[in-house]
């Protein structure tokens, strides 16, 4: 594959007008690891608000209905995803089912998830060097040239090639899950001397069942951007295949791994230390008394906030690539390097976008931004199922994977989206209504002015037949 | 002056090499290709363009 | 249907475009921070002289809290006494409510004019 890679652009030069177009060089195991790398993070960082937000059982029911809510996620995504095979993922998904202006609205959610998921990864970088450099004696570090190093180091590698990429994405993640195990592995219980002590440690609900609900805001830290993988499929070598499977043994591993996370911190630290802990799976590995397991887990977080904001800049651009291609943005952005075969354009439009929400935001802030962009992409996506189905019954188009039970998995879906809004609405409804209103107005912004420029029927490339009712 | 002094100043360096390798390679795709090579990735044409190449 | 030609924008209508994106993407993060509207910090609940016993610390937990560095109860009592404040009033959940799926009704009525002409110009009319 790396051979082709290079041998197509010696064909290629100035005076031979010829096509450029992304590669298609991953495999399943590259789709796993930009699903998981992405979202792996979250249990080292960010999920531990839910148990501020409710208590240690509230996080642990926070997690498991966060998991049924990506469960459908995953399942609507690959079944859709197996038909469109497309860069952009759910933006081109929403512009052949739903229409252009949800598909405009879709791919800016994606872009601001990514590039909201990927400051929190940088400014955690910074915050984790900080805190290494403290235990070592060194106070007063500089974090921005970390936080700057790992946003351009990571975009250099994206701009040179997806496999590299994603293959630094497969290694580190892989590592980062494996430190989970090992510190889950060595404090449990039968184990022997285990550090753990969930009976003394567990606590009631300390703000009842509305708690639970308000935790279910950080829940979705256990999963979010195990959607991503559908960003890929213009360079997966067999999408209707490999999508699938990479996304649904993602949302498995993820499964496994916040339960483990959730099992071990409780059983460690005080849920009030706990809820506001910037670094928890660390402090647990600190806590357990083993100095192999404090490294272990400390490279564990930087390994996987790197492979987080490694994804997250690669879904971003294609997404903004996609966009850009089809004019809904300036078509300067739809250009792909004949060298590299990356979207070069929009990886380099987005790198300043994230340095200044990495240096001039609060993390938490972020944080939000990302899950509301995130949480109004999860709410698009059974409204969309629901009309692909309606638009093309199963036996109108073949799909690599059908989804079972439909339409209840759009349906919980639908209703846990409902409860996480209300959950967002409790602690940050401000920020909700200024984003949904951001969004009314480039909406406005796109319908009446930016929607001239895009032309109509070469948008809709997949070749499907005429949908039923039009 | 201690090592993580130097740390943050190889960090400054480093970003600023990545940055400047992207921009140089960046200003010289632009001038070497025509726009229309570069912005002719079509949605969905893809597999064609693959066949052809035999990946 | 006729066949819609989009006109070609100018280099600097793109930039104008992308500028007016990037203005109101900033401007919805950091403007309810800068009007102090953002987020809820939790509301720490004065403790006089705290002991472990008083904040209900169980001798395992202090065990715990002494391990992460806190030595003593004072140390600890504004972190363990800190709380969320969850009230709200049924006016600002109905507004929320009514922005979301407004939002979400305006999205679909507009996609749904837009893919019909896309539609007619793709498969031609019926």
């Amino acid at each position: 594959m790396v051979e082709t890679a290079t041998q197509i652009p010696a064909s290629i030069d100035a005076s031979t007008p010829e096509k450029v177009g992304l590669l298609r060089v991953l495999g399943p195991a590259h789709v796993w690891a930009l699903g998981v790398g992405i979202v792996l993070v979250g249990e080292y960082m960010g999920w531990n608000f839910a148990v501020g937000k409710g208590g240690a059982y509230a996080a642990l029911i926070a997690c498991w209905f966060a998991g049924v809510l990506y469960t459908c996620v995953a399942m609507i995504d690959s079944e859709v995803t197996s038909t469109v095979a497309a860069a952009g993922g759910q933006y081109t998904q929403a512009k052949h089912i739903v229409g252009p202006l949800m598909a405009f609205n879709v791919g800016l959610y994606l872009v601001f998830a990514y590039t909201m998921l990927e400051a929190a990864n940088a400014i955690t970088v910074g915050f984790l060097i900080d805190t290494v450099a403290v235990m070592t004696g060194h106070d007063g570090l500089d974090q921005r040239p970390f936080i700057i190093l790992a946003i351009m180091f990571l975009a250099w590698l994206n701009y040179r090639g997806v496999l590299a990429t994603l293959s630094f994405s497969l290694v580190i993640t892989a590592i980062a899950f494996s430190a989970i195990i090992i510190l889950f592995l060595a404090t449990a219980p039968f184990m022997g001397d285990s550090p753990l002590r969930h009976a003394e440690l567990m606590t009631d609900l300390p703000y009842g069942w509305l708690g639970v609900l308000a935790s279910m805001h950080f829940g979705l830290w256990y999963y979010l951007g195990i959607e991503g993988t559908t960003q890929a499929a213009e360079e997966v070598r067999s999408p209707a295949r490999a999508l699938p499977f990479g996304t649904l043994a993602g949302i498995i591993t993820l499964l496994i791994a916040a339960t483990l996370t959730w099992y071990v911190c409780v059983g460690l630290m005080p849920w009030e230390y706990l809820g506001q802990a910037g670094v928890p799976l660390f402090d647990a590995a600190r806590l357990s008394g083993s100095t192999f397991l404090m490294v272990l887990l400390g490279i564990g977080t930087l390994f996987a906030t790197l492979a987080s904001a490694n994804g997250c800049i690669c879904d971003a651009s294609r997404a903004w690539f996609a966009m850009g291609r089809d004019h809904y943005l300036p078509s300067w952005f739809g250009a792909v390097h004949p060298t590299y075969r990356t979207p070069y354009r929009s990886i380099i439009f987005l790198v300043p976008i994230a340095l200044i929400f990495a240096l001039g935001a609060p993390l938490d802030q972020v944080i939000t931004f990302s899950i509301l962009s995130g949480l109004l992409e999860y709410t698009f996506m059974p409204l969309n199922v629901i009309l692909f189905r309606r638009k093309w019954p199963l036996e109108t188009i073949k799909r690599g994977y059908e989804h079972p039970f439909h339409p209840i998995p759009a349906i919980v879906l639908l209703c846990l989206c409902g409860v996480a809004f209300f959950a967002v609405f409790l602690g940050y409804g401000t920020q909700l209504v200024a984003m949904v209103s951001f969004y009314v107005i480039v909406s406005l912004w796109f319908h009446f002015w930016r929607y001239r420029f895009v032309s109509r029927a070469a948008q809709f490339s997949m070749p499907w037949p005429r949908p039923a009712g039009y | 002056m201690d090592i993580w002094n130097f740390m943050e100043y190889a960090a400054w360096a480093l970003s600023a090499l990545f940055g400047l390798f992207i921009i140089i390679d960046w200003l010289r795709t632009d001038s070497t290709y025509s726009e229309e090579v570069l912005t002719s990735s079509r949605e969905g044409e893809l597999e064609a363009l693959t066949e052809e190449h035999h990946i | 249907m006729a066949r819609y030609i989009p006109p070609v924008q100018s280099k600097v209508g793109q930039i104008v475009d992308v500028i007016v994106l990037l203005v109101l993407a900033v401007g919805a993060l950091y403007i309810p921070l800068w009007m102090g509207l953002a987020g809820s910090s939790k509301v720490p609940v004065p403790v006089d002289n705290p002991t472990w016993e008083s904040l209900g610390q169980n001798p395992a937990m202090v065990e715990k809290w002494n391990q992460l560095g806190y030595a003593d109860a004072a140390s600890a009592a504004e972190v363990i006494s800190a709380r969320f404040d969850y009230s709200f009033s049924l006016g600002s959940l109905v507004l929320m409510i009514v922005v979301i799926v407004g939002y979400y009704a305006i999205m679909l009525r507009f996609s749904e004019k837009e893919f019909r002409d896309v539609i007619s110009e793709k498969f031609g009319e019926r």
